[in-house]
């Protein structure tokens, strides 16, 4: 009997737990085995259509499906009108910087392309024994319902999806895949089907992301990204600020550029759709999302929002404080009464309405993180602030309710879960990057499973949202640009809660799946008595290359547990950037590399056996002496490369030559210090921290 | 004249519903650098959006400028989409009396009902004149290039004269004293500066913060840069370059943009945070002097102007002009009687600048701020125009409806 702090999110697909993942030593589903049941077996493998193939999103899928499929003997028809011009080949570039030349070729060869008129299918199309049509042609439901019927009558067995953004399933007569841009390489697809199929769960099996959510006009994403569209155009009408002024302070407050992403995803789709999507929304909510007249006439004339290059904005249109906290009211406002009603209506898990504005809608917090962040009585004061600005929204689709489970698990641990089967428990985190939020639920997750008495952990992603582990959210350093002390604590903090996996508990297995485990990610596993990798991914300190100094032990933690000889390979991991295989880390970094199956059994064995099994590598708590410096990397070109390094080997002298005790507060200091130069401000870091905060 | 009367009784200026750019000299702000199509929609965009007035209210817009700039002949809709808005409009221009003529014409659109919520845009930048290359059969090049500001300054091809060879023959004719006209500037430079240090020109001008290509601060537009701090025995020291005429005694070269509404009455109600103020256009009235005269044209103007409305001097509460040179208000105030202290109490283009398109609206808009100061009343403002042409204008302020 698994028990769990919330409902995994595997759960929602029929794929179990992640512990159950653990204990079975292999994946729920099988990629080849739903491949079979998808498009039949090997002997008579059928195809995937796509329809719409030339659209953004037609072609988009069509290379990430293809990418995918090919390795099983799946061809993909791309179905197109002859008047639309080729989406497909313009993909062709990225593509092969994606994959190289060879492998890009033999996926383009699964491509066939064929074209129709609308009305009646290709003859040749049968002898492809199409078994799944995507569609993805335009957002007319009488044009859609035809289209069904017309491959219904030609192919009765055949499953469909549609990649519609706003028509119900129940609408349409077929199940919903509505995937995210840039479809070419976003994983995240919302699913509306009334149980999980064999589709979803073969597009989980490749490595995407599906996210079952419920049948309503328009679905979470939409909300989101039309809502926060909309609140703009709001905010527009009501204080003339130009759209790309206004991209700039949703960008600073809350993450997106809602009017640049129509512009780059191609102004006279994404308006259409995202005026349909408010539209419908309007009919069935009232005056929240009621499109303004600036929608309305873009959905007419796909007219770009930001003005052409050669009249790019000559007058600027600064915000004092109170005007900051007024644009808050109108973005905000809107967008929390928004996401009360995806939660009062219970479209999807709470981690799964959080997860999709970030994966998909750029929020720098997911929107129910933010409104946790800021508290329930506030958020409702936000919206009641907005009303005053537009009464009309006032009216209807409004549940503050919404926010009174506020303090239950599904709120407070929206990316990191714990579960345990009273023997052994297992931390998941479904967050690619490491932030605040991800620390307090960690810490939160750590609490829960000692108090359930669970003193044998695996920590570990999610198998779900987060498909590898790229270290720290940056934008979290931001305050540490101008305050080392802020940096410090940061760091501090962090790396206390690094060090409970080591302390708390009588095992922990650090495992990395996905494809790379790097930074805050891989000082934050090492911490854990063992660390188990796939052997294929690839682990690094690239804090060199932002530059940064790593705050969560990467400077001393490594070395203590491994032997001297080993310390010249740590030290060119931390200063040169690089990352390594993990096959080539065994012994060094990680206790054990392995393919994936094996690798599961190997940390489920670590958890749930008895020590002595397979000692851990032991931890010096002493001083360490003997760091090499030069290992053999040349002078960068980059001085801020160099200072860094300088830095970071500093860092490495420092906390290695001091006891275990007092090595936390020596890197944090060293980290902190190092967030409030120059190198640092006019880095990677400093220079989103311009882009995204200097509005 | 009653005050009922009224050429334009439909058509209103919503009070407050305004600004105007500082008047930066020429070459000496980053408007140097800019298309001023642009930045003149942009600007008062944010004019609008400081005023609390969507621009989304606007229906029409007429734009006045006399400089050519890239783009122009894409007009005022061009000017609109650099607003924001996508509205039609028409592009007028009258030398330095464009200002005036744009806000008249304006009212002349919201009379004749064709649009309710018309949009005054005026701009131009005389830094970096355009050249303008024309084909011309009697030049023995066969082709002439004409910078737009400086040669057009130079030479009135029909009266074969310098703009400031108008000035001294005007203040020849009038029998001016430079004494006398030093007093007259000396007041002028006065006058602003007590404006300025009271906080008057905060409710008339807005700093604005000019990006460039890269979206960094090219400059920030927030003075009357070239305004001098002068002295009597400086301007006494000047060499005169004709009668009455020295480098202190005429205005100078700037760049810049003014806007305004006007509207229908309830228009002009909802849209002013005032809306007890009401503001209505008068009358206008033009006259052309004798060949280069040019500065007596402004009070042949006012003469007109009054005949006609069958007002005296005495029924007006503010006066302003525009006045490129000194002497322009010493010959009114000489024809007419009246003392010049009393006018241009809030500031004129002689001492910030002449950008020409705007320059009459800023003035007018200063003027109109004064009136409300005043308590209401008839405002009347002037200038003169490249041609010897004179154009003046009366508009009526009553505050809280106490003249209603």
């Amino acid at each position: 009997m698994t028990k769990a702090i919330r409902q995994p999110t595997l759960a929602t697909l029929g794929l179990g737990t992640v512990l159950e993942i653990f204990r079975n030593g292999r994946l729920p589903v099988d990629a080849g085995e739903l491949v079979d049941r998808v498009f039949g077996p090997p002997t008579d493998r059928g195809s995937l259509v796509i329809s719409g193939a030339n659209g953004i999103v037609g072609a988009g899928k069509m290379i990430q499906l293809t990418a995918r499929l090919e390795p099983f003997g799946v061809t993909s028809i791309g179905l197109a009108r002859p008047r639309t011009p080729d989406g497909i080949a313009r993909h062709y570039r990225g593509l092969v910087e994606a994959v190289g030349q060879q492998r890009a070729d033999r996926i383009m060869s699964r491509v066939v392309r064929m074209t129709y008129d609308g009305r009646t299918l290709p003859a040749e199309l049968a002898r492809w024994r199409p078994k799944f049509l995507l569609e993805s042609i335009p957002e007319v439901l009488e044009v859609k319902r035809a289209h069904y019927q017309l491959f219904r009558e030609a192919f009765p067995d055949i499953e469909i999806r549609s990649v519609t953004s706003g028509f119900p399933s129940s609408e349409l007569g077929v199940g919903v895949l509505h995937p995210a841009f840039p479809h070419e390489i976003n994983k995240v697809w919302e699913v509306v089907e009334p149980k999980t199929s064999p589709i979803t769960q073969l597009l989980w099996a490749l490595g995407l992301i599906p996210i079952p959510v419920s049948d309503h006009w328009s679905f979470v994403l939409d909300v989101l990204f039309c809502g926060i569209t909309l609140a703009g155009v709001r905010y527009h009408r009501a204080t003339n600020m130009p759209f790309w002024k206004i991209d700039k302070y949703v960008r600073k407050q809350v993450g997106p550029n809602p009017f640049r992403a129509h512009d780059v995803i191609g102004a006279k789709g994404a308006n259409f759709l995202t005026w349909s999507c408010l539209h419908h929304l309007a009919a069935k909510y009232g005056p929240l999302f009621q499109p303004t007249p600036e929608l309305v006439e873009r959905q007419a004339s796909g007219q770009n929002w930001y003005p052409p290059d050669h009249f790019r904005p000559l007058v600027d249109w600064p915000l004092d404080r109170e005007g900051e906290e007024e644009f808050a009211d109108w973005i905000q406002g809107a967008l929390f009464q928004m996401a009360a009603l995806i939660v009062q209506e219970r479209r999807s898990h709470l981690a799964h309405i959080n997860a999709i504005g970030e994966l998909c809608a750029q929020f720098r917090r997911g929107i129910l993180a933010l409104i946790r962040r800021v508290g329930a009585a506030e958020a409702i004061r936000r919206v009641q602030r907005y009303h005053r600005l537009h009464p009309e929204a006032a009216r209807a689709a409004w549940h503050p309710e919404a926010f009174d489970l506020i303090a239950t698990p599904e709120w407070q641990q929206l990316y990191v879960n714990a579960e345990h089967d009273g023997q052994v428990g297992v931390i998941t985190i479904g967050r690619e990057t490491y932030n605040g939020d991800v620390d307090a639920e960690l810490n939160r997750a750590i609490d829960w499973l000692k108090a359930e008495g669970v003193s044998r952990v695996i920590v570990t992603g999610d198998f779900h949202l987060a498909t590898q582990m790229i270290g720290a959210d940056t934008s979290e350093f931001f305050p540490a640009l101008d305050d080392a002390e802020h940096g410090r604590r940061l760091a501090a903090a962090w790396s206390a809660t690094a060090r409970r996996l080591h302390d708390e508990f009588q095992v922990s297995v650090g495992f990395i799946h996905g494809k790379r485990c790097l930074g805050g990610f891989l000082e934050l596993l090492i911490h854990c008595h063992y660390l188990v990798a796939v052997e294929d991914a690839l682990l690094g300190m690239p804090e060199v290359t932002l530059p940064v100094v790593p705050g969560m032990e990467g400077c001393h933690w490594p070395f203590r547990k491994t032997a001297p000889e080993h310390w010249s390979k740590l030290v060119r991991l931390l200063l040169g950037g690089e990352a390594v295989r993990a096959a080539d880390a065994v012994g060094w970094l990680v206790d054990g590399a392995a393919p994936l199956d094996e690798a599961l059994r190997t940390a489920w064995r670590l958890a749930s056996n008895a020590p002595g099994d397979w000692p851990p590598r032991r931890l010096t708590p002493g001083l360490l002496e003997g760091i090499p410096s030069d290992v053999g990397l040349g002078v960068s070109d980059n001085p801020a490369t160099e200072a860094a390094r300088k830095a970071i080997m500093e860092s490495i002298v420092a906390a290695c030559g001091a006891p275990l005790a007092e090595a936390l507060d020596i890197q944090a200091r060293h980290s902190g210090a190092f967030f409030a130069t120059t190198f640092c401000r006019e880095g990677a870091i400093g220079t989103e921290h311009q882009r995204t905060m200097s509005v | 004249m009653s005050d009922s009367i009224s050429m334009f009784p439909r058509a209103w200026i919503p009070y407050g519903a305004w600004g105007s750019s500082f008047f930066p000299a020429w070459q000496t702000s980053a408007l140097a650098e800019v298309n001023i199509g642009q930045f003149a929609g942009e600007a008062m965009n944010r004019i609008l959006g400081l005023r609390r007035v969507p621009k989304s209210e606007l229906e029409y817009l007429v734009i006045g400028s006399t400089i050519p700039w890239h783009w122009k002949f894409w007009n005022a809709p061009l000017v609109a989409s650099c607003l924001g808005v996508r509205i039609p409009g028409f592009h007028l221009e009258q030398a330095c009396a464009t200002g005036l003529q744009a806000v008249i014409h304006a009212a002349a659109e919201v009379q004749s009902g064709s649009h309710d919520v018309v949009g005054v845009l005026t701009f131009d930048r005389t830094s970096d004149s355009p050249v303008g290359v024309f084909p011309e059969r009697r030049a023995h090049r066969r082709t002439m290039a004409l910078c737009d500001v400086w040669d057009n300054f130079g030479f009135d091809p029909a009266a074969g004269q310098a703009m400031i060879a108008t000035a001294g023959n005007a203040a020849r004719k009038h029998g001016l004293d430079r004494r006398e006209v030093e007093e007259l500037v000396l007041c002028r430079y006065q006058q602003y500066f007590d404006a300025k240090a009271s906080g008057f020109l905060d409710r008339v001008l807005v700093p604005l913060d000019v990006l460039n290509a890269q979206g960094r601060l090219l400059g920030r537009i927030d003075a009357d840069l070239g305004v001098r701090r002068i002295t009597r025995d400086g301007l006494r020291a000047m060499r005169e370059l004709d009668t009455c005429v020295t480098t202190g005694l005429q205005t100078h070269a700037a760049d810049g943009m003014a806007a305004l509404l006007v509207t229908t009455r309830d228009k002009a109600q909802q849209l002013s945070p005032r809306p007890e103020i009401a503001i209505q256009c008068v009358a206008k009235a033009e006259a052309r002097a004798h060949p280069a005269l040019m500065p007596e044209a402004p009070t042949l103007a006012v003469q007109k102007l009054l005949a006609k409305t069958g007002l005296t001097l005495a029924d007006v509460a503010v006066v302003k002009s525009h006045n490129p040179f000194a002497v322009n208000d010493a010959i009114f105030a000489k024809v007419m009687g009246y003392d010049w202290r009393n006018m241009n109490r809030s500031g004129c283009s002689l001492v910030w600048g002449h950008p020409q398109g705007p320059t009459l609206t800023r003035l007018l808009i200063e003027g109109l701020e004064e009136a409300v100061d005043r308590g209401g009343g008839l405002m009347l403002l002037f200038g003169c125009a490249a041609g010897d042409v004179g154009i003046a204008a009366l508009f009526r302020v009553s505050e809280g409806g106490r003249s209603q």
